[in-house]
């Protein structure tokens, strides 16, 4: 049984079938893509495995603990950070605060009424330190709104390290972003990556990144899992070459 | 009641009860169209339903006979539907872009203006609308007796129904209305023209409105501030129904104009609450209503980050301690100085504080728009009044249990209300207001209905303190609100403040963070009810009185306009907005009847022009320029 283990999981909405039996299971550690054509199923597997919403059947295990059909934010507390295809950052708070507020629910603080916010050293010594890692420390007093497109991302991803996660779930990371920009948020993934042993599972567009990144990619078409492997693997089904037309994947 | 019941009288209820069922359908119906598809919650659909009684009346009085009196019935409506295309372009097309609320607080804003203006044109007494003799007399039906004029509402309500149905549901306009309501996105993606279109559907649905006043006006009368109660109904059917869905409208309607006419046969008292109790009880099981969908999650698109004209910025920094002391010294020392009338006034000051500042913790800091937030005031209030006028206890212990019992309230009915969000969160509180309203009003055996309670006796304090001059209860309502203000002050700036405004901004990442977002709303919820009960508690001992008014909704409108007025997001905006709220009712009530059309105006300016409220806009503008001197920064601001 894997780090992250995904058993049979399905998921319809009406009488569509969005999900067919999808199985697979991430390593600790490893970086892991999910990718289909449009309409595979991405989405809404992205979203059974953090809880917006329960498969019809089927299972998501975290570490041993069955997640799927948990609210989110019980799974956060499990472990698993996720960040969003839309940039979803508390826009009118300084990026400091988005990313303090996010430290004292990690830490058990958000419950507190009476202590003032600013009166937690410590925590605003995290939020620096995190701001730090994803290159944002300088810009920590204004308002998240004012950002750059690329910079709400990184802070969105700021966000989800402070909940200290062991697995980050990330749809589409690099979604509207400058060529420039996406390189350096991949930089940015693999690094926190490696040095935090993190385990990534992302959704993307990109086929450079996709195989830039990955360890391991799953494919996923009309809702069925069609392909699980490594980089190099998946280039070479011929299943994949037809589900994407032969288009992005061809060396 | 015989056992069998008898079918003369079966017969006058059945067509008596559709007869409320058909006013009803016709004012919620425009109601939920314009919900649907402009997103927006008309608070003034009551008062356009007002007009056209109105208009019918003013026309009357010249159209006579059969054939005016038709012309009259068509006429009413249509003059309603030019002024609302006046509304729409000239006033909400401006803020479409804002967040729903200030939709909602310009609608409430035209609500006191055109309310005013009534009284201003037709005068504030009843006016009966004459009905031409071919259809003013009584005929029987089955031994029962029914008026000629149930029977042409009877006929004319569902003629325009189907006139409304056939409008939707076989015209290309009407499918692309039906199109835009079930997915707004979409419809603009595929190019619709949506400024014509919300023009279109926001004249139709006063006109809907106008008609049905024109039509029930003869049948009821009409007087200033009709509307004011004909909304809460109709607010009331479609939560039942479902916003936006025309069925639930109509099964809404049905529903309410049943129990209505049941509800004053079985339980005169309290007629009214029965159909806020039906509501709560639809609602439990289904928390949109019958026919209403979920709203989507919504997802912060672009147009939202970038908020080109909304961006009323939060402020982040707060001001030096010492520089707080300065009211506080002032607030002791001007009494001493001042007559008893600064002290009365600076004492309603400070009570309208408590009650801005509290409901500020959720619209400011939580983003939720609570339209009944005077029910914990009342609760408050009636806690006082009840303890110490029945039970004799002491003024102080009375006082202290005040908060208790509004948080009590609050705790139930935030339940259910924290369920829903924006809007529908914003009808629930209203209507569960209403409830507390209504039982308040007509429970003449315990809270003294009607007339309220007079002569709270005030005891003196432990320690023999009496409380029972101007200026002595003037530094116990300082020393109590001073106190609550500094609590709601550090709860805001708290990590748990923190986390609300982090649910405010975003509910959904919030969520992601391991926040349980209900929970915390409801929290933030029962800590405003508290103080707001608080608050009421502090009235009841200051006016030695009560009456029911303090709870009415459109008292609960104050507090928003106070918040509105002194700054959304800014600890002290309400405060400043409830002195401005206090100072102007005071010297306006001395020198114009027309106080409502005074502050429907400045709220609408306000909404319109400086949303960000005054305090918001000196911290913009004033503070940015002083702040660049360091020094000014480093005494007047602490990080």
């Amino acid at each position: 049984m894997g780090f992250l283990q995904v058993s049979g999981v399905v998921k319809s909405f009406g009488g569509l079938r969005a999900l067919q039996d999808v199985s697979f299971s991430v390593a600790r550690g490893e970086i892991r893509a999910i990718i289909g054509p449009n309409g595979a199923g991405k989405s809404t597997l992205f979203n059974v495995m953090t809880g917006l919403f329960p498969p019809n059947s089927g299972e998501v295990v975290f570490d041993g603990e069955r997640i799927s059909g948990v609210p989110p934010h019980r799974i956060i507390r499990k472990g698993i950070g996720r960040s969003f295809q839309i940039t979803n950052i508390f826009p009118r708070m300084t990026v400091f605060e988005n990313v303090q507020v996010a430290l004292f629910s990690h830490h058990g603080k958000s419950r507190n009424a009476f202590g003032l916010a600013r009166r937690y050293p410590t925590i605003a010594a995290e939020a620096l330190a995190i701001l730090g890692q994803v290159g944002l420390a300088e810009k920590h007093e204004i308002s998240a709104s004012i950002l750059s497109h690329g910079d709400q991302k990184r802070l969105e991803i700021a966000i989800s390290l402070a909940s200290r996660p062991r697995l980050l779930m990330l749809d589409e990371p690099t979604a509207g972003m400058s060529r420039f920009e996406s390189r350096e948020t991949v930089e940015l993934l693999r690094k926190i990556s490696r040095e935090q042993g993190l385990t990534l599972v992302f959704t993307e567009h990109d086929m450079d990144i996709v195989f830039g990144i990955s360890e391991k990619i799953v494919v996923l078409q009309q809702g069925s899992v069609i392909a699980d492997g490594a980089p190099a693997e998946i280039k070479a089904n011929p299943q994949v070459r037809k589900a994407y037309l032969g288009e992005e994947i061809q060396e | 009641m015989a056992p069998s019941i008898d079918l003369s009288f079966l017969t006058v209820q059945v067509l008596s009860a559709l007869r409320q069922a058909a006013f009803l359908f016709l004012i919620s119906s425009g109601l939920t169209l314009i919900f649907g598809v402009l997103n927006i919650l008309n608070f003034a659909h009551g008062a356009l339903y007002m007009l056209g009684a109105y208009f019918i009346y003013a026309l009357t009085l010249h159209l006579t006979g059969p054939a005016g009196f038709l012309i009259a019935l068509l006429a009413a409506p249509l003059g309603v539907a030019v002024i609302a295309v006046a509304i729409e372009a000239g006033l909400l097309r401006r803020i479409y872009k804002q967040e729903e609320i200030y939709q909602l607080l310009l609608t409430y804003s035209l609500v006191l203006i055109i309310d005013d203006l009534a009284k201003i044109v037709f005068g504030p007494e009843y006016k009966s609308i004459p009905k031409p003799d071919a259809i003013s007399g009584a005929v029987t039906i089955f031994g029962g007796t029914v008026p000629v004029y149930t029977l042409v509402v009877l006929v004319l309500a569902p003629m325009m129904a189907l006139v409304l149905w056939y409008l939707l549901y076989k015209t290309r306009t009407g499918k692309i209305v039906r199109a835009t309501s079930s997915d707004r996105e979409m419809a603009d993606a595929l190019g619709i023209n949506m400024s014509a279109l919300f023009t279109l559907v926001f004249a139709f649905g006063a006109m809907l409105a106008g008609f049905a006043g024109a039509l029930a006006g003869p049948a009821r009368t009409v007087f200033p501030g009709v509307g004011t109660e004909v909304i809460i109904e109709s607010f009331v059917v479609v939560v039942i129904g479902g916003l936006g869905n025309l069925w639930g409208a109509l099964i809404g309607s049905i529903l309410i104009g049943t129990l209505e006419t049941v509800g004053i046969i079985v339980f005169p008292e309290f007629e009214m609450s029965l159909i806020y109790l039906l509501m709560v009880a639809i609602l439990v099981v289904r928390p949109w209503g019958l026919f209403g969908r979920p709203l989507k999650v919504k997802a912060l698109s672009d147009k939202n980050l970038s908020m080109e004209a909304q961006e009323i910025s939060p402020v982040h920094y707060s001001i030096h301690p010492l520089i707080r002391l300065i009211p506080l010294v002032l607030l002791l020392i001007v009494p001493l100085v001042a007559g008893r009338f600064y002290q009365f006034l600076l004492t309603q000051i400070l009570i309208a504080s408590l009650v801005a500042v509290a409901f500020n913790l959720l619209l400011g800091t939580t983003g939720l728009l609570s339209f009944g937030q005077m029910a914990f005031y009342g609760v408050g209030a009636y806690t006082v009044g009840l303890l110490a006028m029945k039970a004799g206890f002491g003024t102080l212990p009375a006082l202290l249990l005040s908060p208790v019992f509004a948080a009590l309230a609050a705790g139930v009915i935030g339940f259910f209300c924290v369920r829903l969000s924006g809007v529908h969160f914003a009808m629930l509180t209203l209507a569960f207001g209403q409830l507390v309203y209504t039982i308040a009003f007509k429970w003449y055996g315990f809270t003294g209905g009607d007339n309220g309670m007079q002569g709270i006796p005030i005891r003196p304090l432990p320690g023999g303190i009496d409380i029972g001059s101007t200026k002595a209860m003037y530094y116990f309502a300082l020393a109590v609100v001073g106190i609550s203000i500094e609590c709601l002050r550090r709860i805001r700036s708290s990590a748990f403040g923190s986390t609300l405004k982090a649910i405010r901004e975003n509910n959904q990442r919030a969520a992601y963070l391991g926040v349980n977002v209900k929970l915390y709303q409801w929290t933030a919820f029962v800590i405003a009810g508290a103080f707001t009960g608080l608050a009421g508690g502090l009235y009841a001992i200051m006016e030695k009185a009560i009456t029911p008014d303090i709870i009415h909704w459109t008292k609960s409108g104050e507090p928003v306009f106070m918040t509105i007025i002194g700054g959304i997001y800014t600890f002290a905006g309400p405060v400043v907005g409830a002195a401005v709220f206090v100072v102007l009712n005071s010297y306006l009530v001395a020198w114009t009847e027309n106080w409502a059309l005074v502050l429907g105006i400045i709220l609408l300016v306000m909404v319109l022009m400086l949303p960000g409220g005054v305090v918001g806009f000196i911290n913009e503008k004033a503070r940015g320029a002083l702040s660049k001197r360091g020094w000014v920064r480093k005494w007047v601001f602490s990080k």
